[in-house]
């Protein structure tokens, strides 16, 4: 992917710009236009946009020639433009001097001889930094009509009198660039990256560059080449601070570079502590210094606040001071602002983090309440910096607590258990003892995937922790881990043992009691404590060491999906996740993506599902969560085998044999294994794997996934499982289950009306390729019951639920022709054909052309190996 | 694009799914009330015209995850509707007609973030075809 990104860079795309392409166009071949102005800020594209204009001019046969004015060149008259004087540089006339009159004629007609009479497209770039000679003899030139002149102009420049003469009359036409809209620069990102880009990524990029163009090229060169931008699974992810090339810190270099020191002081010191109330600002610059800034568009100033105005020019403003300079804006900052108010509050994080970036060692008072504020923010990374700069003799228990979490949420999870182990040998309460055993559980379990471990720290905790709510909420807690590694018996058995407890035990318990009900089979009640899980903690607000709230969220999610509400199981999973691309919360992300590639399977949206599962693969990898990345991989295996794509599912499933095994969900990770067998043709070890995980749900209580595991079975081997799929309906209240127990009896028994019936339930709850394959079972018992008329009908509805399947190829979709799949469209297509539909009637019906009905039906024959309608008919054993 | 936006608006799409030709019909109906001017450029049978649309629509949106194929679809357009005099500013016009069409077609599940998938994937469809009607647009036209 990267060699093409590279190619594609050196094609940096324009967006935005074709209508002024179009201007262009048309004031050159209008013939009564002399020239273009492009107007703009620096860096938003108007050299681009000259050069574009040029190669277009080329292209169509005009000649072209190019001048830059510069610093340089301006001094020396007809510099820039020895390139246009075809005609030499004159000669000296007898009082010694060059006559510029014949000069400019003699150019003219050099010109006009070199290019046989076509105008040559000229582009001035920066023409305001050009001499007067070069000027005037350009004005001259395209006032004759020799030239074309493409001249920029940046904004704020006095613009030169050829221009505003050759404005006045007409005769130029003038473009204003702006910088990119949002829209305009998703497009730029997505082209110049090859591919989508993730929701944070993207956010990220706008608000640093704000649509300038130049910035944008810049920024993304350097994310490239310092590999701070990287590509997973097909998107884009950024891992890491967007880095300030040498390139762009000269380009901001340029635009500061004329500043007074007076008013670059007050840049700087914005740059570093902003935003500033305007009032105190007053007190350190004069006011016309402040105007002046404002003026020139590198502060923004609202009723109270003042900040620099592109967040671009604070990074390099910043990253281009001396050292000492910044620590003593820093240090004379803190100290003033701890000075105006007895209780810092909410600015004790500014001023630690002031302190810290001066090198300087905050009170460690300071810096813990400054890591608790970073941590209200989810800014654990900031929570590491400022712990970690606590001395190790002032590390209290809390600070441990802050620092495990911080640790643990960043991936850094042998750190993480160091941290929470030393916290649990000092002194402190019997509520942070709590929650220092709570996050050293939690790390084990999910960071470093050891459930053994956890439960050991759980249990060590208890002979600490002995209050009634702390105590409580260990036992909620023990549950969780049972829940989280494959065994939802034990953890509803542990929770039966536990009192209602306060709102946070409430919490816990809600966190690890929804997957285990839903799974064991007790959707209604699973939901019913999800939802009031999330009211709790929304209630409860955000406290250390617990799980994030979205958590409710995904426990819901899963519910509906075991009770076979799917279309709400998906819409709650889309909202869910656009709430936390948003809020940037790995784990929330890997698990909202994860929920929206189960329900897609469910659903049969196959080719949706592995979209899913692949974009939480990118996340899952980057954000080094080992366990939820295992259930991922699963996920991702099972689309691409249920897709019939064996080798990718069984590259995914190598990939994943590479990470640690994480019990959670335990038979449905293996459903991976068993499809993956059956798309590589090995129906007997995948029967074999089904049977292992279905005896791993059942010795667990995982009933929902038996079911699942089970009827799997029967769809791929035709194995008769009927028997304990009824017992487990009648111990789940999932209309899913009691569907999937329904076509297993129907298959047994061949009973073509009640394999339809199975069809009616799945179609009815949303589950298409399951209703496709018991339709397609109900027109194989039809026809063997010589019902030729039902027959057709449960084939035309079982081809039309595999269309909305998006690819899907199991052997439960009955290929009636034979062994050569048709495609959704072809099938519909053949279908009606049979029927005996014109293909002109198709045509309408399907709202496709004539031709490509007739393309499609060339190809189901083909496929069919019949030459005719007739054969068509026959091949589907139809009556017609 | 990100991720979510390209399924957003696939998701959306099978949504339409039998009011395809409804889209079509309220899409024209829509450009043509906004900029009755356009009218005269379709020279071909509107029916079919729907058609082509219809065709044209499916096979972008799901071209959408992977961008080579989505670049043939939209150059190869741009280029042919350069022949037919269509500008710049008539995408802007396109774009709104079509995302007065969903609306119509999609009620209420054509919400915000919907919406701006759709803007986003317009935008990205409308630059690409534009360029590909820039590198085949004859001299003088």
């Amino acid at each position: 992917m990267l060699a093409a990104v590279t190619t594609t860079l050196q094609r940096w795309p324009i967006i935005g710009r074709r209508s002024e392409l179009e201007v262009f166009e048309k004031a050159l071949c209008s013939g009564e236009q002399a020239g273009l102005v492009i107007h703009g800020r620096p860096g938003v594209g108007k050299t681009r946009l000259a050069d574009e204009c040029l190669q277009w001019a080329a292209a169509s046969g005009y000649p072209t020639e190019r001048v830059v004015g510069s610093r340089t060149t301006d001094l020396l008259p007809l510099g820039a433009v020895t390139g246009l004087l075809a005609g030499g540089l004159g000669r000296p006339g007898p009082d010694g001097q060059v006559n510029m009159v014949a000069l400019f004629e003699d150019t003219r007609r050099a010109l006009l001889a070199r290019h046989e009479g076509h105008r040559l497209v000229t582009v001035a770039d920066d023409v305001t930094l050009l001499d007067a000679a070069s000027l005037a003899l350009l004005g001259y030139l395209a006032a004759q009509g020799t030239i074309f002149l493409i001249a920029t102009v940046r904004t704020g420049d006095p613009v030169p009198d050829l221009l505003t003469d050759l404005w006045r009359d007409g005769r130029a036409a003038r473009v204003d660039l702006q910088d990119l809209s949002r829209t305009q620069l998703d497009t730029l990102l997505h082209l110049a990256l090859g591919g989508p880009i993730e929701a944070g990524a993207g956010r990220e990029f706008w608000e640093i560059t704000e649509g300038n163009p130049l910035y944008v090229h810049e920024l993304v060169l350097g994310a490239l080449e310092s590999a701070v931008l990287v590509e997973r699974s097909g998107v884009w992810h950024l891992e890491g601070r967007l880095p300030a090339t040498s390139r762009l810190r000269d380009l901001v270099e340029q635009r500061i570079g004329g500043l007074t020191p007076q008013a670059r002081s007050v840049l700087e010191l914005l740059a570093l502590t902003q935003p500033l109330e305007l009032g105190y600002l007053e007190t350190t610059a004069p006011s016309e210094v402040l105007e002046s800034l404002e003026r020139a568009g590198l502060i923004a100033v609202t009723d109270w606040e003042v900040r620099v105005a592109h967040p671009l020019h604070g990074e390099v403003v910043r990253a281009a001071m001396p050292r000492l300079r910044t620590r003593g804006i820093l240090l004379a900052e803190a100290e003033r602002l701890e000075a105006s108010r007895p209780d810092p509050g909410p600015a004790a994080l500014r001023i630690a983090v002031w302190r810290l970036d001066a090198g300087g060692r905050p009170d460690p008072a300071i810096l813990v309440r400054g890591a608790h504020l970073a941590r209200s923010a989810h800014d654990f990374r900031l929570v590491r910096r400022l712990i970690e700069a606590v001395p190790a003799d002032k590390v209290d228990g809390v600070a441990a607590l802050l620092l495990g979490e911080a640790l643990y949420e960043t991936g850094a999870f042998e750190a993480a258990e160091r941290a929470l182990a030393r916290g649990q040998g000092l002194p402190s309460s019997e509520q942070v003892a709590l929650r220092l055993a709570v996050m050293r559980a939690k790390n084990a379990q999910w960071g470093l995937c050891q459930t053994e471990a956890a439960l050991a720290i759980n249990a060590a905790a208890r002979a600490v922790v002995t209050s009634p709510p702390l105590a409580e909420e260990l036992v909620a807690d023990e549950a969780s881990i049972w829940t989280f590694s494959g065994h939802p018996d034990r953890a509803l058995e542990v929770l039966e043992r536990l009192p209602d407890g306060d709102r946070r035990t409430r919490v816990v318990r809600a966190i690890a009691a929804a997957p285990a009900l839903a799974v064991t089979g007790r959707t209604a009640e699973a939901l019913r404590v999800a939802e009031s899980g999330y009211a709790d903690h929304i209630a409860l607000g955000d406290e250390l060491a617990i799980a994030h709230p979205a958590m409710h969220i995904v426990n819901q999610v899963f519910a509906l999906a075991e009770a076979g509400r799917l279309a709400e199981a998906e819409q709650l999973a889309r909202a869910g996740a656009e709430i936390v691309a948003s809020n940037r919360v790995p784990i929330a992300q890997i698990f909202f993506a994860t929920s929206q590639g189960r329900v897609a399977i469910l659903q049969g949206r196959l080719a949706t599902a592995r979209r899913y599962y692949a974009e939480a693969a990118g996340l899952a990898e980057a954000s080094l969560f080992a366990g939820p990345r295992r259930l991922v991989l699963s996920g991702l295996a099972l689309a691409h085998a249920l897709l019939g794509e064996s080798d990718a599912a069984a590259r995914v499933l190598a990939e994943r044999a590479a990470g640690p095994a994480f019990g959670f969900r335990g038979p449905e990770q293996q459903l991976a294994d068993a499809w993956t067998a059956i798309a590589s043709r090995h129906p007997d070890q995948g029967a074999r794997l089904f049977r292992e995980a279905a005896s791993l749900a059942a010795s667990t209580g995982h009933r929902t996934n038996e079911a699942w595991v089970l009827h799997d079975l029967m769809r791929a081997t035709g194995e008769d499982t009927s028997g304990r799929l009824r017992e487990l309906a009648a111990a789940c209240d999932s209309p899913l289950v009691s569907a999937r127990a329904r076509h297993a009896a129907a298959a047994r028994a061949r009973n073509a009306r009640e394999l339809a019936g199975a069809a009616d339930d799945f179609e009815a709850l949303g589950a298409l390729l399951l209703a496709a394959e018991a339709a397609s079972g109900a027109a194989e018992a039809f026809t063997r019951a010589g019902d030729r008329r039902a027959a057709t009908a449960a084939l035309r509805r079982a081809n039309v639920l595999t269309a909305a399947c998006e690819g899907a190829a199991t052997p439960g979709l009955v290929q009636p022709a034979g062994a050569v799949p048709l495609s959704g469209r072809e099938r519909e297509i053949v279908v009606l054909a049979a029927e005996g539909m014109t293909s002109r009637d198709i045509a309408e019906r399907l709202y496709l052309s004539v031709r490509t009905v007739d393309n499609h039906l060339q190809h189901a024959y083909a496929k069919l190996g019949v030459s005719s309608r007739a054969g068509l008919a026959q091949a589907l054993g139809s009556e017609s | 694009m990100t991720p979510e936006q390209i399924a957003l608006v696939q998701s959306s799409f099978e949504r339409v799914g039998p009011d395809l030709p409804n889209l079509a019909t309220r899409f024209y109906q829509e450009l043509f009330g906004l900029n009755p001017a356009l009218r005269p450029l379709f020279t071909t049978d509107l029916t079919l015209q729907k058609v082509r649309f219809a065709e044209k629509l499916t096979e972008i949106v799901w071209a959408f995850p992977r961008l080579p194929e989505l670049l043939a679809h939209t150059r190869a357009l741009g280029a042919r509707h350069a022949g037919y005099g269509v500008r710049a500013a008539d995408y802007q016009t396109v774009c709104d007609a079509l995302l007065g069409a969903l609306a119509a077609v999609l009620g209420d599940a054509f919400d915000a973030p919907t919406r701006e998938a759709w803007v986003t994937a317009y935008n990205l469809v409308a630059e690409t075809m534009l360029e590909g009607a820039a590198s085949a647009r004859p001299i003088g036209a």
